[in-house]
């Protein structure tokens, strides 16, 4: 829970209002090449994905070069899943694997030709358990807006162990969240041990047309217990992603990630739970 | 009795302003029989001792008719002496007041002096004058980002400047964000800058002592001073109590942007709410010949409303100062201060989120200063200060019934700061004076309260609590500062001078121009108090009889145990804020040219700084050097006042610096579908250069000489050619084609016009 949030897009507001903003030319150097490593074990039994991409010059202006042609594997420590390559820089495991609440799990990847000057990178990841979602409720807000909001709101028990939580949105089995800017993440820092009573983890937009909700439309909300270091990842990266400004913004940074030998990205393992709710 | 002590006898008294009865600081009393004078402290005291006999001895004051009395010395004695202002007379000659030769004969160097009266001249940024905005144009000094009342000293951070208001510390001197000071000029007499030779008398802050003082208040008759600006109106009231006796102040200022609101289109705008307010008195009271008693107060806040969210800040502060004279010689004032900062933050109950947070810091404080006049070759100044520190750094907890918010609270914590000091200022020939001393300090960690433990990866291990005030920890430290000046000629002198200065709180402040958000913290057992020390020497030498001052002054500064913060801090509402710390050293280098012209039709200055500012830091930029953050290289302002006929003043400035160094990034990664910029070395690149003109009118009302009402107009164009200075650079990804990326800049202003109305009787 970020309760700068609140207070940054309140000022943030009130500095838009007197500023303007434009487009300039920068002259950026180029640094070397990194691999950056994407990708995930979940709860779920389904084929899980890792991408590996390299680091491109800023202005590159093309979707980032996928690495082909690497070796690469998640083990828990006793079972090995070998990962396939199914399109290129993306890699796969069987569609029969599940992580299991427990477990620490390790990404093993080895590059046909070196980037960064190493072939052999590794990350670990240990794998939460989380609590079932009670219910999901939709509250719509008509003044919000132009043509309103959807609030989505949770019911669940929150545990007295400390953890950290992902909440992802499908409108009719499509994620709605599908990018990082999107997730909603959160300590329980200020509600630990709490009934959550409805608090709000997304809005929907009635005036976008992929948030927009008709009757019918079934609203599905994914609880995933994500670990202390991948919500930092995700907050730090958001926040980069963000931009900066001289009142809130400390001075931009590389995010770490849990990939060795100065790799850039995450692997990450947490299980997920879901909960329905069909708008009437 | 030694026989020579005998002949000696001691003139002293208070110099004053004959027209209100203000005490005149640093007017000088010279006695040209012995080549030798002294200079009227804070409170208007004076005192010279000289051998038997008969003496002339001058008064003056820039901007007042100098008064020459013949003494026949043979016994001590009292001589309180008025100046008649010379404005009064000459209504075209315009003024500061300070007298003339100060800037060559004074022992103090890199110390910079401004009155209200030039303070209101400059133009300023929604005609709201600003004293904090005016030493920003002066050399050694820069503003932290765009309309930002933060500034550096010497490439220093914000955090590292002693802001005190009738010798009450300000822990945040902004309003609305930083883009006004808490200060109105209207209560305001005058303001000092001391940018490296801090007096032994204060300390606790490495880069530079910022003394403002709040005018007595006038004790011979009432009077009103107003104004009608285009964001704030604002009214002083002065006048005695007791006739000669005691005088009263009182003065508020309030902005009035919401005023308008329940006008606006947009329903939702109506019962918002955007103002700050500052409220200044003052009472000076003379209870006899040796004892006089000040009471200073202020009380400012800043409130922001809407439909989603509410937020509170604002300072407190009060004083009581006791001057007493022991003897002739023997001067002594004591102060007892508070001062506390609060802030608030909020949303309105009937959500599951709903919350309150506050956050407060307050200080006690008392401290004695004695100066000693032995003779008129020695001036020996001691004293002593006790602060009592309160932290708070913060409560967050759940509003109205459907929240789910529990209490989260961060602990309270205590410190003790004390302080004790001894210097002489010694005049060794008539050409050379040093002054020397010392000042030792101590800072204790108090309980009741939580300390943890952090293994070397700065993560908590442990955590000892403790429940009663007991001191568990203390720092020490030994600020040695001397400082001298060589008279070359009537019109040139050769300064230096050394200063130590030890800094036991910290701001934790990550952002280039800091929000009401941030929080003091103390030195502690994980903490050592960062460390300063610096040499500088200058040059200084006047012209066609001090109405030109022109000075080059160059320092070097090492800093030790420099506080900086881990990337991706987390600052506030962090229980575990010191394993966000990372330590390291830092220097910083400059020459700083200043030609000034106090007097004639046309005044201002022209102030160029060349500066550099580094910082090594454990874990940031991977251990390298980096530049510091206030790291700008050149820097130039000029700053004009011309009265093109005895009722319209023009006046402009125009600064010119280099960007702010800043990191940008040199690649980029594609993660959880977004793109992530892969960054430079820390501060690698720079914002645009930065500069700005701004103008102003002052059209006075017709004078006749029994008129008591005095009225004028301003007119003032903030940033006159719309130059789009960045505020800041990002870099973004294009809606339309996600694998485009482009910088964009933004700007808070482009040319802003303002109108005020000021008036006094």
């Amino acid at each position: 829970m970020k309760f700068g949030k609140i207070i940054y897009i309140t000022v943030v507001t009130l500095i838009v209002a007197t500023s303007c903003t434009e487009k300039v030319d920068i002259q950026l150097d180029e640094s070397y090449t990194r691999l950056v490593v994407d990708g995930s074990i979940t709860s779920d039994t389904l084929a899980h994905t890792i991408r590996l991409t390299t680091t491109t010059s800023y202005y590159y202006n093309q979707p980032a070069p996928g690495v082909s042609g690497a070796l690469v594997s998640i083990t828990d420590g006793t079972t090995v899943f070998p990962l396939t390559e199914t399109s290129p820089g993306i890699y796969q495991t069987a569609d029969t694997v599940a992580g299991s609440a427990g477990h620490t799990y390790t990404l093993n990847i080895t590059l046909k030709q070196a980037i960064g000057g190493n072939t052999d990178y590794k990350a670990t990841s240990y794998l939460n358990h989380v609590s079932s979602l009670d219910s999901v409720a939709l509250k719509f807000q008509p003044q919000w807006g132009d043509k309103g909001f959807y609030e989505v709101k949770v019911y669940v028990q929150e545990p007295p162990t400390v953890d950290y939580y992902r909440f992802m949105i499908y409108k009719n089995d499509g994620l709605l969240t599908d990018t990082i800017t999107e997730w909603f993440v959160t300590d329980d820092k200020f509600f630990n041990g709490s009934y959550t009573n409805g608090a709000a983890v997304g809005y929907l937009n009635q005036s976008n047309p992929s948030e927009q909700l008709d009757q019918g439309d079934v609203v599905t909300v994914e609880v995933d217990n994500i670990g202390k270091d991948y919500c930092n990842f995700i907050w730090n990266t958001q926040s980069e992603i963000r931009g900066a400004n001289p009142l809130f913004s400390g001075p931009p940074a590389n995010v770490t990630g849990n990939i060795s030998n100065g790799a850039i990205g995450y692997f990450a393992a947490y299980s997920c739970t879901r909960s329905k709710r069909s708008v009437r | 009795m030694n026989p020579s002590d005998l002949k000696k006898f001691t003139i002293s008294g208070t110099i004053k302003n004959s027209a209100n009865g203000e005490l005149l600081i640093g007017a000088t009393i010279y006695c040209p029989e012995v080549q030798s004078g002294t200079v009227s402290n804070y409170y208007g005291f004076y005192s010279i001792s000289l051998p038997q006999g008969e003496y002339t001895i001058r008064y003056s004051y820039v901007g007042f008719a100098d008064v020459e009395k013949k003494v026949l010395l043979q016994s001590n004695q009292k001589l309180d002496i008025s100046l008649q202002p010379l404005e009064e007379q000459l209504d075209e000659v315009v003024i500061t007041g300070k007298r003339g030769d100060e800037n060559v004969k004074a022992t103090e160097m890199s110390v910079v002096k401004l009155d209200s009266k030039t303070i209101n001249k400059i133009p300023a940024l929604l005609g709201e004058t600003d004293i904090i905005k005016a030493i920003q144009l002066l050399p050694g000094v820069q503003s932290t980002s765009e309309g930002s009342t933060g500034f550096s000293v010497r490439g220093g951070s914000p955090d590292q400047n002693l802001i005190i208001l009738d010798e009450a510390t300000v822990y945040n001197a902004s309003h609305l964000i930083g883009f006004f000071s808490i200060f109105n000029n209207d209560a305001i007499k005058d303001v000092a800058l001391y940018k490296g030779d801090i007096p032994t008398a204060y300390g606790g802050r490495l880069s530079s002592l910022l003394d403002v003082r709040m005018k007595d208040g006038n004790n011979l008759k009432m009077s009103a001073t107003g104004g009608i600006g285009t964001i704030s109106s604002r009214l002083l009231l002065e006048g005695p109590l007791l006739r000669n006796k005691s005088s009263y102040l009182i003065s508020g200022r309030r902005t009035y942007a919401d005023l308008f609101l329940p006008l606006a289109k947009n329903e939702d705008l109506r019962d918002n709410k955007l103002y700050f307010y500052d409220l200044n008195a003052r009472i000076a009271h003379t209870l006899n010949d040796r004892n006089r008693i000040y009471f200073s107060a202020y009380m400012g806040r800043d409130i922001f409303k809407n439909k989603y969210a509410e937020m509170g800040f604002g300072n407190r502060m009060a004083s009581l100062r006791w001057n007493h004279l022991f003897s002739q010689k023997i001067f002594l004032n004591t102060t007892a201060s508070y001062t506390s900062y609060i802030y608030n933050v909020g949303t309105p109950p009937g959500e599951a989120s709903s919350f309150i947070w506050k956050s407060s810091m307050d200080d006690l404080s008392v401290r004695s200063d004695f100066t000693i006049y032995p003779n008129p070759k020695n001036t020996i100044r001691f004293g002593a200060s006790s602060t009592l520190h309160n932290f708070f750094p913060g409560i967050t907890k759940g509003q109205g019934n459907e929240s789910l918010l529990i209490e989260f609270k961060l602990p309270r914590q205590y410190a003790l700061e004390h302080a004790a000091y001894l210097s002489n200022e010694q005049k060794i020939s008539p050409l050379l004076t040093i002054k020397y001393g010392v000042r030792f300090s101590a800072f204790q960690n108090i309980g009741p309260g939580t300390y943890y433990t952090y293994d070397d990866l700065h993560n908590p291990v442990d955590s000892i609590t403790y429940r009663t005030p007991k001191i568990f920890h203390t720092w020490f430290g030994f600020e040695p500062r001397v400082s001298l000046v060589w008279i070359l000629s009537e019109q040139s002198s050769l300064k230096g001078s050394y200063s130590h200065t030890v800094q036991y709180l910290t701001l934790a402040q990550n952002s280039t121009a800091g929000t009401p958000l941030d929080v003091w913290f103390p030195a502690s057992p994980n903490v050592k108090p960062q460390a300063a020390e610096q040499i500088a020497a200058g040059y200084f030498r006047n012209f066609s009889k001090n109405q030109y001052e022109t000075s080059v002054e160059a320092y070097y500064k090492k800093i030790s145990h420099v506080i900086d913060f881990k990337d991706h801090a987390m600052l506030l509402l962090n229980e575990y804020l010191e394993g966000e710390l990372r330590f390291g050293s830092g220097y910083a280098y400059g020459l700083e040219f200043m030609v000034r012209k106090n007097s004639g039709r046309l005044s201002g200055w022209i102030s160029y700084t060349w500066s550099r500012s580094w910082r090594t830091i454990q874990d940031i930029n991977n251990g390298k050097k980096y530049p510091a953050p206030y790291d700008k290289p050149h820097s130039v302002a000029v700053v004009v006042n011309y009265s093109l006929t005895p009722r319209i003043e023009a006046s402009a400035n125009w600064v010119y610096s280099t960007g702010l160094p800043v990191t940008f990034p040199t690649g980029r990664a594609v993660i959880g579908g977004a793109i992530v910029p892969v960054y430079s070395d820390r501060n690698a690149y720079r914002m645009p250069d930065y500069h700005r003109l701004d103008c102003a009118v002052t059209f006075k009302g017709k004078e006749k000489p029994d008129k008591k009402w005095h009225h004028e107009f301003n007119l003032s164009v903030y940033n006159a050619y719309a130059r789009k200075n960045a505020w800041s650079i990002n870099f973004v990804q294009d809606k339309s084609d996600p694998n485009v990326t482009f910088a964009v800049k933004t700007y808070l202003f482009s040319v802003i016009p303002a109108i005020t109305y000021n008036f006094n009787f």
